[in-house]
């Protein structure tokens, strides 16, 4: 009776801290959707700079997850199967992007971009300026960005039993297609969370991103210029719209993400 | 057959030095010894899947020492199995013909002989962890079978299994062994590999 009693008032108290967890979540949300009006919102849609942005934030993010895949995967597979000196060492640099501050971040992609930067001058010899440009605000958004797609992609590889590697080799299949047809298949929702992770993340970049180009506006971005220039009434709709767009673009990609699994 | 001459490998305390053995064509070898004496560890280094650090292996007069394991004229049979859970029964089999580019027909064709004469043809269309012990046994065994490899690796085949189903498996892998292939048995218990068996090799910590 006694462990009957204690366990319902701990219980009770773990339901009451997670109550106010998830309502330290969702009110922030709530209010921000109910002190939106719809016709203010409708209008904000129609915004060409605010179209223009969503599609420019959108666009960019998944451009560079899709680039940064390329070159995070074979490392994070390099990081779940080898072991070698140095090793905790690089997993600290991919966890750098994570602890820096993000104006700082942008500072360091600044750093890399920068007219008198061996990137930026060469890309001055070609005609490009790349501060304020596309480029930029993806190189920002991939650099804070990049470690949740490495860090769960090398999760997901290892999780895959290294006696399913050894197999397909005396099978006959060379290393990569071991890892082409083996390790990335079953590794797959680890990957595919990852990608999401970095996708969301990089849309939402606002630090990094505004340091590195002001113009052309993202969309935190320019729901901080409005908030600046024309205070909270003015911000708030592209806010909702903005966070409307991350949740559909969330969960769509979480529900295809699923349905392949289940493939 | 199967020629290893003094091989020597080295991982953290375990130590195998100047072990050799020679196979000929169609032998039976059970390769016996206790927990951690480094059975499985041989096979992998006759398979290619660890690196020696010397010695030589050779198979049929060639030297394989240096090969990596996808060239090696080796099938093995892990203790787990390790089917692959995201491909069906029939795409397990099917796998290694299609990684050498075998034509469709020729792949169904052959896996289905092999699945027949495993007693495992009703069970293509399954996943891996729907099968049983003693099915997936026989799966992982047509997948290694149908590469036609000329030395066949069997990591505890039999241990896994309850006793009846072991007494079934034993009787398959005497049916394989009669196709000529020569076959190195790893296993901790003499009596699995009595009537299985016409060379023996026992190794030691």
């Amino acid at each position: 009776m006694q462990f009957k009693h204690k366990y319902t008032t701990i219980r009770l108290v773990f339901l009451f801290l997670s109550g106010i967890m998830l309502m330290f979540i969702v009110a922030p949300l709530l209010g921000l959707f109910f002190s939106t009006s719809l016709p203010g919102l409708f209008e904000t849609m129609k915004d060409p700079q605010v179209k223009g942005s969503i599609g420019l934030t959108l666009g960019v993010s998944a451009l560079f997850t899709v680039l940064a895949g390329f070159f995070a995967l074979p490392l994070a597979y390099i990081m779940a199967r080898k072991e070698f000196r140095g090793k905790a060492f690089v997993q600290g640099l991919i966890d750098i992007p994570i602890v820096l501050p993000h104006s700082a971040a942008g500072i360091a992609v600044l750093g890399l971009i920068a007219r008198d930067s061996a990137l930026g001058r060469l890309a001055e010899a070609l005609g490009l300026n790349l501060v304020g440009s596309p480029f930029a605000i993806g190189v920002a958004m991939a650099f804070v960005s990049v470690p949740f797609l490495i860090n769960a992609a090398r999760d997901g590889f290892q999780a895959v039993p290294e006696r399913l590697e050894q197999a397909a080799r005396s099978l006959g299949a060379s290393p990569f297609r071991v890892f082409r047809q083996i390790s990335l298949p079953l590794a797959r929702p680890s990957v595919i969370t990852g990608l999401v992770l970095m996708f969301a993340r990089g849309m939402s970049e606002f630090g990094a991103v505004v340091i590195v180009a002001y113009h052309p506006m993202t969309t935190p971005v320019l729901i901080f210029d409005r908030f600046n220039s024309y205070g909270l009434e003015y911000a708030r709709p592209v806010a909702v719209l903005f966070v409307i767009i991350c949740i559909a673009v969330f969960m769509v990609l979480r529900l295809l993400g699923r349905k392949k699994n289940k493939v | 057959m199967l020629v290893c001459k003094d091989l020597e490998y080295k991982v953290g305390n375990f130590h195998l030095k100047d072990f050799s053995l020679a196979l000929e064509k169609g032998d039976y070898c059970a390769l016996l010894g206790p927990s951690g004496s480094g059975k499985t560890v041989l096979l992998e280094l006759i398979a290619g899947l660890r690196t020696l650090k010397k010695g030589s292996v050779s198979i049929d007069g060639m030297d394989c020492t240096h090969m990596p394991p996808q060239h090696r004229p080796v099938g093995i049979l892990f203790q787990d199995y390790a089917l692959f859970p995201h491909m069906s029964v029939f795409d397990n089999i099917a796998w290694p013909l299609v990684i050498r580019g075998r034509k469709k027909q020729e792949i169904k064709e052959a896996v289905v002989d092999f699945a027949t004469d495993l007693d495992i043809e009703r069970h293509l269309a399954r996943m891996p962890e729907s099968l049983s012990g003693g099915e997936k046994q026989r799966v992982a065994l047509a997948r290694t079978l149908v590469i036609h490899p000329k030395v066949l690796l069997l990591d505890e085949p039999l241990s896994a299994l309850d006793a009846p189903l072991r007494d079934q498996s034993a009787l398959l892998l005497k049916k394989v062994s009669l196709t000529g292939i020569t076959i190195l048995h790893v296993t901790h218990d003499p009596a699995e590999v009595r009537i299985l068996a016409n060379r023996r090799v026992t190794i030691t910590l």
